[in-house]
């Protein structure tokens, strides 16, 4: 990742100890009790650089040990979504490490100064959730049973009988019952997100991370609004009864809204 | 349906915050985010990151024999709820356009939604630690 120009590698002592790891980019006009908690071990000290209107959320970084433990990444996304329950953040991807402080004011928010102050305001008073659905397995597999008669069959013809015995049967029936779940997943994830959307500002809709996921959602929802959303998501739930488990996940920095790329 | 709370204490719906179990924070922080290197390219730091499996759903062999271990155990003579019908209502007309999820271009479109539906949010039970910033 790192690749530093000539001029800057000279500029730098040839064995740096430590590092800059940044968290995110919010408004300058913020005050920060600085803690130690954040990524690495010890955990990091956190700070905020400022330029102008924007600051980097810090913390130093010893670089003798590798990065990625499970309290690193529960320490990043902890401090990037206790920040954003009180102003707009624009979270980094994990993993984000420069040279030292200067080096984030003179090469990122210097640079990107404006363009990150605009997305600032577009975040104004905005929160994501995540809205993760997992089939109740019994209830999905019998609406399946119920829509495949091969399903139905399959199932007949290998009770009671070894896998060994059955291997081919069972193969065709799993792929019968994977290809229908996607079915309702689709279904399922496009009903959600209508269901949510007058109530949102934008959704994504985010990769399945199980085979009996139902849905899984990123919304971007505007505070004011929040409680209008929970509401209708209560009501989709209780239309689910049964069938499909909901986790409601936030409020969140806007992890998956902030992708774009510098234009 | 039941909404599981990642900490006790709210109404059903209300969450408590927070990025939930450590397998909901890898699925947001590894892919999702700001990348560094799309603003910066000198005065980057190299580090070693631990490897972290991505959990990415593959339709396999794996899949489908558990899939029909589920079916085969699966007791039918046990409450067998029909598919509701508030569930096929939900589910016509859906419109995956509406809801691509172009994460691109979902700030734009935020930002329009923004201006159009948000009033002052003078009710925001928020604590706010600014210093007397005016609402953008």
């Amino acid at each position: 990742m790192a690749r530093p120009t000539h001029a800057a590698e000279e500029a730098r002592p040839a064995a740096q100890a430590t590092a800059t790891y940044l968290y995110g980019i919010l408004p300058a006009d913020v005050e920060l009790t600085p803690e130690e908690r954040g990524v690495g071990d010890p955990p990091g000290r956190t700070a905020l650089v400022r330029h102008g209107d924007v600051a980097a959320l810090v913390s130093e970084l010893r670089l003798d040990r590798p990065l990625g433990r499970p309290q690193d990444l529960v320490a990043h996304q902890g401090l990037l979504d206790d920040v954003a329950a009180e102003v707009p953040v624009l979270p980094m991807r994990f993993g984000a490490v420069m040279e030292s402080p200067e080096a984030v004011a003179e090469q990122l928010l210097v640079p990107h100064h404006d363009e990150f102050r605009a997305a600032l305001e577009e975040l104004e008073g905005r929160a994501q959730f995540v809205v993760k659905g997992r089939y109740v397995e019994g209830a999905v597999l019998r609406e399946v049973l119920r829509e495949e008669p091969e399903a139905a069959a399959l199932r007949d013809q290998i009770k009671g009988l070894p896998e060994e015995a059955t291997w081919d049967a069972r193969i065709r029936l799993g792929e019968i019952v994977n290809r229908a779940v996607e079915a309702k997943r689709d279904a399922d994830t496009g009903a959600l997100a209508e269901a949510l959307s007058p109530h949102a500002a934008a959704i994504v809709v985010r990769e399945p991370t199980h085979e009996q996921d139902a849905a899984h959602l990123a919304v971007l929802v505007d505070t004011a609004r929040q409680e209008e959303f929970e509401d209708a998501l209560e009501e989709c739930a209780d239309r689910w009864a049964d069938r499909v488990t909901l986790r409601l996940l936030g409020p969140q920095a806007p992890y998956d809204f902030v992708t774009g790329r510098p234009g | 349906m039941t909404i599981v709370q990642p900490s006790g204490g709210g109404a059903a719906a209300r969450p408590q915050g927070g990025g939930g179990s450590l397998a909901d924070v890898i699925d947001t922080i590894l892919d999702k985010g700001l990348v560094i290197d799309a603003y910066v390219s000198v005065a980057l730091v190299g580090i070693e990151l631990l490897t972290i499996n991505a959990r990415v759903v593959v339709a396999s062999v794996d899949t489908y024999l558990r899939f029909a271990q589920a079916v085969n155990r699966l007791d039918l003579s046990e409450g067998s709820k029909g598919l509701p019908e508030l569930m096929q209502d939900m589910t016509q007309g859906v419109a995956r356009s509406k809801t691509k999820g172009a994460a691109q271009g979902a700030l734009e479109a935020a930002g329009e939604k923004l201006r159009e539906l948000i009033g002052e949010p003078d009710e925001e039970p928020v604590r706010r630690r600014r210093r007397g910033r005016e609402e953008a």
